[in-house]
């Protein structure tokens, strides 16, 4: 067990609010942590401090990177990106206008570095389109593959968005409530695609979530964090009851 | 140069002329400020309102009435309720729109085209001038340079203009009303503002002001279909330097360049069309939300 | 990539079975391009000058969309680089003719000043296109639309007012293109037919780079921060650096057509660089249809001959900007897809009406007809009731 994803002391602070409270957190390459918390505890900030879309007012996040940890406090969105973390959003963020062959296409020339190659032809490209077939595959989206996104369904979207995150090779892999806004059914689908995919890729798994049972079934390990700071980690039996745990989200919920 | 030289070189006259320009800019400007700051929408059109501002109150003075007070208003008037028609029937749909920000200004720069053509077909191609009332038809000397008192007035007038334009904004019902809607568009709509009515009004109220600021400055220049084109450019030069959707950043923007069409010229002959564009360039890179704040400042 | 080890004689006969097999494939469009191209050289000498025109505007247009359309940046400031492939070629035109003459020969002189002029104008473009992009795509939206609004505007008021004694201020500077002598016969550069040639190979080349472009892995990426520039950078797209780069390459290719414009009109004036001209570009790819490759090349075609169309008839005298001002605005309110996507949907229809003839015969294809204009006038109908606009499913 190694650790892949370090952060310490990570604080963020906009004016007088903290955001994000002094979280020292260790992720190793084994487990399914889901982070929750009531709304407002701070886990978008803490994504997005993660992720590079923030910068922190103080402490420093590492990364391991070709086997070394490596710091990523100040690195850029496309940098974390490139150095093997990569996210879903909790409000799709997808390339709308495009199928879906294009849209892992992009994350695919991106992860390759091939961006500024003007001459080859994405969709003639056979290697190309063989690693996005398997991708599809994996992720269930081969029979609309050449489908623009825009018409897709609500679920069909969520897949194409953590298919599009998986296609960059993440070593680190955040989803940010994989399951917002889908049906029990979908919910369902979901659940068992994030648990095929733990066990088929070689990527740590950080998830929010704000369904209970799809926390429980996919989790090895939980944090909870309530006004940006760390109130309880560990394994779901033990964290879940924890009365300070029940506490914070009691008394967010009669509010 | 000797840096003490400077400021000697710079007459009182000049001043005057950069003040005089100034307000003539800044009644150009002040409308598409006010625009911008509550919908949001970089109206291209807004020279061109400018214009139809000073050919309908040409209009009204040769074959309605021979007032020039009167043409004024009247001007005013019939090209804010133009603006309020293009805001109803183009405007509206987009603003639904995700990212709607480029097809505003794409449909506004349609109406560009528009007027254009549409003044050429009513008025002719040639250039008019109106004549300055009798009342301010005369000269006067300041620190040494003749000025006709119109210009004076027109200061007198854009200064006017923004006391009261300041005191609506923040002393009456209404001013509150675009105060909060401009802030957060949602959270008026929930408290039960109009929105839409209010958007119409607001672009009712900024064309009026281009309208007024067109019929306000004919008798100072000569009046042709190009003049819409020209001036829609320095619009957008003074709002992008006091920042867009601000009132006093229009003011003093319009100052601004007023002053350095009127001073740069003397220093160096190839400045005084390119400084203003190397100002925008510089604020929009620094400080690209203006050198001041908001609507209600 | 099977085709890559093909030789080129295969490749070039796989592209004309595709040309002249079934469908209406993007081969056909191109020998069909070609064919046209072909066809108006012998046409009368004043159709052939409106033609060459008409090339260079939507070479320009086509170029601007790289960025527009493709990319999601409206410039309103790319008529500084149409400006600097035209000042370009005629400073070098007035300046170092004789300096090459004594290199090349007089009988080849004209012909490579205007070489080394056109690539004066491209590399001019360049140094300008690298700090102005730089710069300018920090900004997005209408902060990018203004900003290099004000670049252009900057260069513009350069040219004019002339401070290095250079561009000889507002009436700018004449371009004379020479006679070139090979083997006894003198071609004249200048000549409609010769200029001709010389822009319909030009702009043949250029386009089809740019399709290339378009297509490759470069131009997906583009895509996809137009779509979505935040969920780019999160899978390691460096958001800025990709927009300069597509920058200073649609910087690139408009300048072509600015060295093509001086050559074409004689002269390079401040007026090339004004901010309206930026404008052309705008109105022609949005008339013509943003989300299409084809979009500007068609809205420069409507452009450029619904003006001449219009200025044909007295009445009209030249009312044509009121004709775009209206395409444009029902275009942006109600028809996204521009020209090119009624043209497609055009000849969709056809394809359906053909199908329906095919099964049933005359009546069916009547039909059809019937019921699909029906159809289409209640969905207007319903839409306008609504007050809701439909931006078409584009590509974009």
């Amino acid at each position: 067990m190694t650790t892949v994803l370090r952060t310490e002391e990570l604080r963020k602070q906009f004016g007088d609010l903290v955001a994000t409270d002094d979280v020292s957190l260790e992720f190793d390459d084994q487990h399914v942590t889901s982070i929750i918390g009531p709304n407002g505890a701070g886990k978008t900030t803490f994504y997005n401090l993660l992720t590079g879309v923030l910068q922190p007012t103080s402490g420093e996040i590492w990364l391991r990177k070709d086997g070394d940890m490596t710091e990523i406090t100040d690195a850029e969105p496309h940098e974390v990106a490139r150095s093997g973390l990569s996210r879903s959003y909790q409000i799709t963020n997808i390339f709308e206008g495009l199928t879906v062959r294009e849209n892992l296409q992009v994350a695919r020339i991106a992860h390759e570095g091939r961006t500024f190659d003007m001459r080859s032809r994405p969709d003639a490209d056979e290697e190309l389109n063989e690693e996005i077939d398997d991708l599809m595959e994996l992720t269930n989206l081969t029979e609309i593959a050449e489908t623009k996104c825009d018409t897709l369904s609500h679920g069909e979207k969520r897949n194409v968005e953590i298919a599009l995150a998986l296609a960059i090779e993440p070593s680190v892999f955040l989803l940010d409530e994989p399951t917002a806004g889908m049906n029990p059914t979908e919910t369902e689908e979901i659940v068992s695609l994030i648990r095929e995919l733990n066990r088929d890729i070689d990527a740590t798994f950080i998830v929010t979530e704000h369904d209970m049972g799809v926390v429980t079934d996919i989790s090895d390990r939980i944090v909870v964090l309530a006004e940006g700071a760390v109130l309880a980690d560990g394994e779901p039996e033990a964290v879940l009851s924890d009365e300070r745990v029940t506490e914070a989200y009691l008394g967010s919920e009669t509010v | 140069m000797n840096p003490v030289n400077i400021f000697p070189l710079i007459g009182v006259g000049d001043v005057v002329i950069g003040l005089s320009l100034g307000s003539r800019l800044f009644l150009i400007a002040v409308g598409l400020s006010l625009i911008f700051g509550v919908l949001g929408v970089l109206n291209f059109a807004h020279g061109a309102l400018y214009m139809l501002g000073a050919y309908f109150a040409l209009s009204v003075v040769t074959n309605v009435v021979d007032n020039f007070w009167l043409a004024i208003v009247v001007g005013a008037i019939a090209v804010g309720i133009v603006g309020a028609a293009i805001e109803v029937v183009t405007i509206r749909p987009l603003y639904e729109r995700a990212e709607s920000d480029l097809d505003q200004l794409i449909v506004t720069f349609g109406f560009v085209l528009i007027t254009h053509e549409a003044v050429r077909f009513i008025w002719g191609s040639q250039p008019y001038s109106t004549p300055m009332p009798d009342a301010l038809n005369f000269t006067m000397s300041i620190g040494g340079s003749q000025f006709t008192a119109y210009r004076l007035f027109v200061v007198i007038a854009a200064a006017l203009v923004m006391v009261g334009l300041w005191l609506f904004i923040k002393r009456t019902y209404f001013g509150s009303l675009v105060r909060g809607t401009s802030s957060d568009r949602e959270m008026a709509s929930m408290l039960g503002v109009d929105v839409p009515r209010l958007y119409t009004a607001v672009f009712f109220a900024g064309s009026f002001l281009a309208g007024l600021g067109g019929a306000l400055a004919a008798p100072m220049q000569s009046i042709g279909p190009n003049l819409g084109e020209a001036v829609i450019i320095d619009a957008f030069i003074i709002v992008v330097i006091g920042g867009l959707g601000s009132l006093s950043g229009a003011f003093v923007g319009a100052m601004f360049v007023g002053m350095m069409q009127s001073i740069v010229p003397q220093f160096f002959d190839a400045g005084s069309i390119a400084v203003p564009f190397l100002a925008m360039v510089i604020v929009l890179l620094l400080k690209p939300e203006g050198l001041f704040g908001g609507i209600g400042e | 990539m099977s085709t890559q080890n093909d030789g080129l004689v295969d490749r070039i006969g796989n592209v004309g079975r595709q040309a002249i097999g079934n469908g209406w494939t993007t081969e056909r469009f191109a020998l069909l391009g070609l064919l046209a191209l072909v066809v108006v050289s012998v046409g009368p000498q004043f159709q052939v000058y409106l033609f060459t025109e008409f090339l260079i505007i939507a070479l320009f247009a086509v170029a601007f969309n790289l960025l527009y359309g493709y990319t999601g940046l409206l410039s309103f400031g790319h008529a500084m680089f149409f400006g600097a492939g035209a000042y370009g070629l005629a400073i070098v035109l007035r300046d170092y003719q004789s300096a090459i003459a004594e290199i090349v020969g007089t009988g080849l002189a004209p012909l490579a000043t205007f070489v080394v002029g056109g690539i004066a104008g491209v590399a001019l473009a360049l140094l300008i296109a690298i700090p102005v992009g730089y710069l300018s795509v920090r900004l997005e939206e209408i902060y990018f639309a203004l900003i290099t609004l004000a670049f252009g505007m900057l260069f513009y008021s350069l040219l004019l007012q002339d401070p290095y004694g250079l561009t000889n201020g507002s009436d700018g500077i004449f371009v004379a293109l020479g006679g070139v002598e090979l083997g006894g016969t003198e071609f004249r550069l200048a000549g409609r037919r010769i200029y001709y040639y010389i822009t319909a190979t030009v702009v043949t080349i250029s386009i089809y780079g740019i399709w290339r472009i378009v297509n490759s892995p470069f131009g997906t990426i583009c895509k996809a921060l137009r779509e979505s520039p935040d969920r780019a950078a999160a899978l390691g797209i460096n958001v800025s650096v990709h927009r300069w780069m597509t920058f200073i390459v649609s910087a690139l290719f408009v300048s072509i057509a600015g060295v093509l414009i001086a050559g074409f009109s004689s002269v390079a004036t401040p007026n090339e660089a004004h901010w309206s001209m930026s404008a052309t570009p705008v109105v022609a790819t949005v008339i013509g249809g943003a989300s299409y490759f084809g979009g500007p090349i068609v809205g420069a075609f409507l452009y450029h001959y619904v003006r001449w169309g219009i200025s044909r008839f007295p009445a009209l005298e030249a009312y044509w900007e009121l004709f775009f001002g209206i395409m444009l605005i029902v275009v942006v309110l109600y028809f996204k897809q521009g020209a090119a996507g009624g043209l497609a949907m055009v000849g969709a229809w056809l394809r359906n009406v053909q199908a329906a003839y095919d099964r049933g015969g005359a009546n069916a294809a009547t039909a059809f007809v019937r019921e699909s204009i029906g159809e289409k006038l209640g969905s207007m109908m319903s839409r306008s009731t609504t007050g809701r606009s439909d931006d078409g499913g584009t590509d974009r």
